[in-house]
């Protein structure tokens, strides 16, 4: 199988996971409320799940006020109208709402909260509580982010990394990528390789970032990092070698990117040059 | 026949005037996240450049949109990271509108407290934040060239014992 193909198939099977994360906040089966002979809940749902207006316009959140109205169980319609505020920085009226759909139905919306605690607020003890509350939940899987780009356990991790617990970071890390069954998602060996780094372990950061490279070869990331490692070790050449390497895929666009927020270790190009011309005269 | 025609006339205009206030009763504005002018804090100088809905900084697909990147805001604030004027903790948004000039204008302030309730932090941080927020020239024009439009955009504040901590989105 050529690079070109094995990178297509897992392009697919990350295709296939994120497809799966977003069924998991798909919209509810109204039905179920049907054959509960629930019918204000049934059309409170119908309602909820039928169009109406864009995400966040006058008319989307009256929709989800007049579905909780008649149903006020129904967490979908908590959760939906949760939403803007979370995207346009009004974080108050964001965490009432999402409160109300973890205490309806914590089961789907625990491990969404403690995602957008992590992503949107850095609120990284927030995220913990969360997860773990998860953890006793779902025992041998906690899910994966909205965005398809993680499994949460690792996400927890990064918590745990940025409130300085590193090495419990590399643990849990270490341990979920371990089990069995479990298949790497696209950024995981980056972090690991990130804190391997940051820890001193400058070995174990080049195995896992030479992973990441291996898995996902359009990341300017892991060079960049490469090249710190090699810095750090006096290889001259090396580390100036990984830096034009980032550099050349910063500017082709391969980067880590969030239309939202900026993700954990992504690197910037005045990172990079810093890095180059200090790699001129080293 | 033409009483008829009145009265449903009357009735016309009775259920439009109900359904009017209906609309001003609603507890949302157009789309959540819309900054509406206030004279009384806002620069009647800064102008928006397009009629209808603004959007949000995310719909164009390029996150923020900044010259020099994150970094470069990062830097403009580093002065705060230094100044220890508080012990607060908690979250400081500022909400704002980049018009197709590339310049800010109408500022919302979102205090919070760490477990998210509102809360009011020492007045010369958030001045500071704010104006420093003001500041900051190197915003990117929505849109493409052709077509400039004004966005709205935000920036959060996490701050830990009156230190800047870090910079979203």
């Amino acid at each position: 199988m050529t690079k070109s193909m094995l990178f297509a198939s897992r392009l697919f099977f990350v295709f296939l996971l994120t497809s799966l994360a977003l069924v998991a906040f798909a919209e509810p089966n109204c039905n179920i409320y049907k054959m509960e002979n629930n019918m204000p809940c049934y059309e409170a749902c119908v309602l909820a799940t039928t169009g109406g207006g864009a995400q966040g316009s006058r008319a989307s959140q009256e929709k989800f006020d007049k579905a909780i109205e008649q149903c006020p169980a129904l967490d979908y319609a908590y959760m939906e109208k949760s939403v803007p505020y979370l995207k346009r920085g009004e974080f108050i009226t964001w965490k009432k709402l999402i409160d109300k759909a973890v205490e309806l139905n914590p089961t789907l919306h625990l491990g969404y909260r403690g995602w957008c605690r992590y992503q949107f607020l850095r609120d990284y003890r927030g995220a913990i509580k969360d997860f773990e509350r998860l953890d006793t939940l779902f025992p041998h899987d906690i899910g994966y982010s909205i965005n398809g780009d993680y499994q949460l356990t690792i996400v927890k991790a990064l918590c745990y990394s940025a409130i300085g617990e590193k090495s419990k970071a590399i643990e849990i890390m270490e341990t979920q990528l371990g089990k069995k069954g479990y298949s790497p998602m696209v950024y995981d060996y980056l972090h690991l390789g990130v804190l391997k780094m940051e820890t001193g372990d400058f070995n174990g950061g080049i195995v896992f970032l030479t992973k990441s490279i291996a898995l996902n070869d359009y990341l300017a990331e892991p060079y960049y990092y490469l090249g710190l490692i090699n810095k750090s070790k006096n290889l001259k050449v090396e580390y100036k070698t990984a830096m034009e390497k980032a550099k050349a895929y910063y500017l082709k666009g391969y980067k880590r990117f969030d239309p939202y927020t900026h993700p954990m270790h992504k690197v910037y190009l005045s990172d990079i040059d810093r890095e180059l011309s200090i790699a001129q005269t080293f | 026949m033409i009483r008829k025609i009145c009265c449903l006339f009357l009735l016309l205009v009775v259920y439009s005037s109900c359904q009017k206030s209906k609309a001003q009763k609603s507890v949302y504005p157009n789309h959540v996240g819309d900054i509406a002018f206030d004279e009384k804090t806002d620069d009647p100088n800064f102008k928006i450049c397009l009629n209808g809905r603004i959007p949000q900084y995310y719909e164009f697909g390029k996150s923020l949109q900044y010259r020099g990147e994150k970094p470069a805001i990062d830097k403009h604030f580093e002065i705060l990271k230094l100044n220890e004027t508080t012990v607060e903790s908690g979250y400081i948004t500022i909400r704002f509108i980049v018009n197709c000039e590339g310049k800010t204008g109408r500022y919302r302030i979102e205090e919070m407290s760490n477990d998210y309730q509102p809360m009011s932090f020492d007045k010369n941080l958030v001045e500071k934040i704010l104006t420093l927020t003001k500041e900051l020239s190197g915003w990117i024009v929505g849109g493409n060239p052709e077509q400039p439009v004004d966005y709205y955009q935000y920036l959060t504040f996490k701050i830990e014992g009156g230190k800047l901590i870090e910079i979203m989105p």
